[in-house]
């Protein structure tokens, strides 16, 4: 389930509407599953943090505001759960899965700015958004992606040059 | 228990939260506070009993005017550290300027004595009690605050509870000058300062251990 349909849900629940309230906690219960799975598999029991969590959403609802996005709301609460409970417990991470952790920490961020680019990729004419995604995100070089695309490679670069300053034009001049 | 239970029973009876919900509370904690710090004085330590020819004083508004900008800014500061994806803004800085200003008034007010007077203007004559007093009118209005937490969620919890410190000393500074007797901007800034820091800092040591949830 995306942002804007958590968000619908928690404002809603908000107003007072049960159904709405228990939907987004449905909903809310296999991300958090997941978030608990991937960081503290085998030194906590997940379940549990996944339901006091669930808990900690429903008693600090009104620490909510619902012009602020709401899942960074949802994973600070999360987040806070994780280190509370690591807390109480004395337990330590181990240093070798420090890395693991660290790199699965940025994760959120990563799929955002991902969903960003393609959002914006996808104002630009086609040719010159696959040459940028090829060559610029996917890692290909110039030559390989005018190979595939049957392009000539001063024509990638070409493009990849007239898309990306279509992009920060777009960018530095607001929306 | 399972979850799925779990989730049903948090929905169940489930009422609307307002959407000022949290700003009410925070009020509501805010004035209980007040009048209890306001009793604290009346009952102990009494009015100023010149406070109507006091008011009439261009520094007692100043003295106000610098805890009620300072408790103002703090409480701001208050409201975003409940949220658990606080960022704290840019406007921080703001908090200096209440303290800029009343420099800058100070240091007038000195240039007019004889420097023979500066060090009675300086230490007045509550030095030695002042910041201790603000501290304790300050409690009550921590209190409240912390009351007012209880439907929040800060995660950082020790910069939370010196934003709260912070602000019920500078509100417990602004009720105080209802007692005080004291008139220049140099004891104001030092003194008032130091018991509005001592409230934040205690807040500082005591947020960790009462804010948790």
């Amino acid at each position: 389930m995306r942002e804007e349909e958590l968000r619908t849900l928690m404002v809603r629940g908000l107003a007072g509407d049960a159904r709405a309230h228990a939907a987004l906690l449905r909903a809310i219960a296999p991300l958090l599953q997941a978030f608990y799975r991937r960081r503290c598999a085998g030194h906590a029991d997940v379940e549990d943090l996944v339901q006091e969590t669930l808990i900690a959403i429903h008693e600090k609802r009104a620490s909510y505001d619902g012009l602020r996005p709401f899942t960074p709301w949802l994973y600070a609460i999360a987040r806070y759960k994780m280190i509370d409970q690591f807390r109480r417990r004395r337990q330590t991470c181990d240093i070798a899965e420090l890395d693991h952790i660290l790199a699965e920490e940025g994760f959120e961020d990563l799929v955002g700015a991902r969903l960003d680019m393609t959002r914006l990729l996808a104002t630009l004419p086609a040719k010159q958004a696959e040459a940028i995604r090829q060559t610029k995100l996917e890692g290909h070089s110039v030559a390989d992606h005018a190979d595939a695309a049957g392009l000539g490679e001063s024509d990638v670069k070409v493009s990849v040059h007239r898309g990306l300053k279509a992009l920060a034009a777009r960018l530095t001049g607001g929306r | 228990m399972d979850t799925d239970a779990l989730i049903d029973q948090l929905a169940h009876n489930l009422q609307p939260t307002p959407r000022h919900a949290a700003d009410w509370r925070m009020a509501i904690g805010l004035l209980a506070g007040g009048l209890a710090t306001l009793a604290l004085i009346v009952l102990t330590i009494g009015l100023n009993p010149a406070l109507d020819q006091v008011v009439r004083h261009y520094a007692f508004w100043v003295k106000w005017a610098y805890a009620l900008s300072l408790g103002v800014l703090s409480l701001g500061l208050v409201r975003t550290l409940g949220r658990p994806d606080a960022r704290l803004h840019r406007s921080l800085w703001l908090l200096a300027l209440p303290v800029a200003v009343l420099a800058a008034i100070g240091t007038v007010e000195m240039a007019r004595v004889p420097p023979s007077h500066w060090l009675a203007m300086w230490l007045g004559d509550s030095w030695l009690i002042c910041p201790w007093l603000i501290l304790a009118l300050s409690m009550p209005l921590f209190i409240g605050l912390l009351w007012s937490f209880r439907r929040m969620a800060p995660t950082r919890l020790g910069l939370a509870g010196a934003a709260a410190g912070l602000a019920s000393g500078a509100l417990g500074a602004m009720i105080y000058c209802l007692h005080c007797p004291e008139m220049s901007a140099i004891f104001v800034l030092t003194w008032y300062t130091l018991g509005i820091l001592m409230a934040a800092g205690i807040g500082a040591l005591l947020g960790p251990r009462l804010l948790r949830w």
